[in-house]
């Protein structure tokens, strides 16, 4: 008897699969993550405007809910979202203090500085998807699969969660590391 | 007034990322904001930077934007009489 039903999505630099199945990308002189994008036919035009962090990780939880028809025409409390990485947002930190270290050039860019913060892609994710529960961002030194697997089970034991969209979001200076999964509870799961 | 319209729209895509958009798929007269090209708070904040930079326009107030960014057409005029650089 299953409990749970998991569906997951890497993105590498060169690679992306979902549930171990190799997408085929795409590219027509576009960045890594614009041919993404434009290979799996996606439409949202804020996703031009989104720093790298944020676009890795919303591509792979197109894919995730694309894969398991999510709907995004309701509000969804019962749905958490659970961030890692090694790198917070540096690499759009990076970009931002490129604007403001010239005194004699100094224009600091409001776009650049509202994704200063990790956590802003899980807002991406969320604002998309129109999932309401909680999310967090956790910037720790290393991937640790067991670390995020024991918080995905302490918060997948509460009642009021139906899902959790889960995992490893991080990019810096042009490398791509996204492990994502999205777990649902199973109405076994819900029945015992 | 067409060349610096042009230039504008030119800016204005790069600074705002707005890809897929040429500066002829751009209507000058169309509101910047809402049912026309659908920009957002953010890019009102990002549009002051532009002014700022490129045509040493300062606006003392922001609610000035709200008059001056009504159109690319507006924006223009009123860069073609303030600008410093």
């Amino acid at each position: 008897m299953k409990f749970s039903r998991e569906t997951y999505c890497l993105i590498s630099n060169s690679k992306v699969e979902l549930n171990g199945k190799e997408i085929e990308i795409v590219s027509e002189n576009n960045s890594w993550l614009n041919s993404i994008y434009y290979s799996l036919g996606i439409d949202y035009p804020k996703f031009f405007k989104m720093d790298n962090l944020s676009k890795a990780g919303f591509l792979a939880s197109e894919l995730i809910f694309r894969e398991i028809n999510f709907d995004r025409t309701i509000f969804h409390k019962d749905i958490t979202i659970i961030g890692f990485n090694s790198s917070s947002s540096l690499d759009d930190d990076l970009i931002y203090q490129k604007t403001i270290s010239d005194s004699d050039n100094f224009f600091p860019s409001p776009a650049v500085f509202v994704y200063t913060l990790a956590n802003i892609v899980l807002g991406e994710i969320a604002i998309r998807n129109k999932i309401q529960g909680e999310t967090s961002f956790y910037v720790i030194e290393k991937y640790d699969e067991n670390l995020i697997q024991t918080y995905l089970n302490d918060v997948f034991t509460n009642n009021y969660v139906k899902g959790i969209l889960c995992g490893w979001i991080d990019f810096l200076n042009g490398n791509c590391n996204v492990k994502l999964k999205y777990i649902e509870k199973t109405d076994e799961w819900r029945a015992k | 007034m067409d060349e610096l319209i042009l230039e504008l729209k030119k800016e204005i895509i790069e600074a705002l990322n707005l890809e897929g958009m040429t500066p002829e798929s751009i209507d000058e007269n169309a509101s910047l904001f809402g049912d026309g090209l659908g920009l957002d708070s953010i890019d009102a904040l990002e549009l002051i930077v532009l002014l700022e930079r490129n045509y040493g326009i300062k606006l003392e107030n922001a609610n000035e934007g709200k008059e001056i960014f009504k159109s690319i057409r507006i924006m223009a005029d009123y860069i073609k009489q303030h600008r410093t650089k």
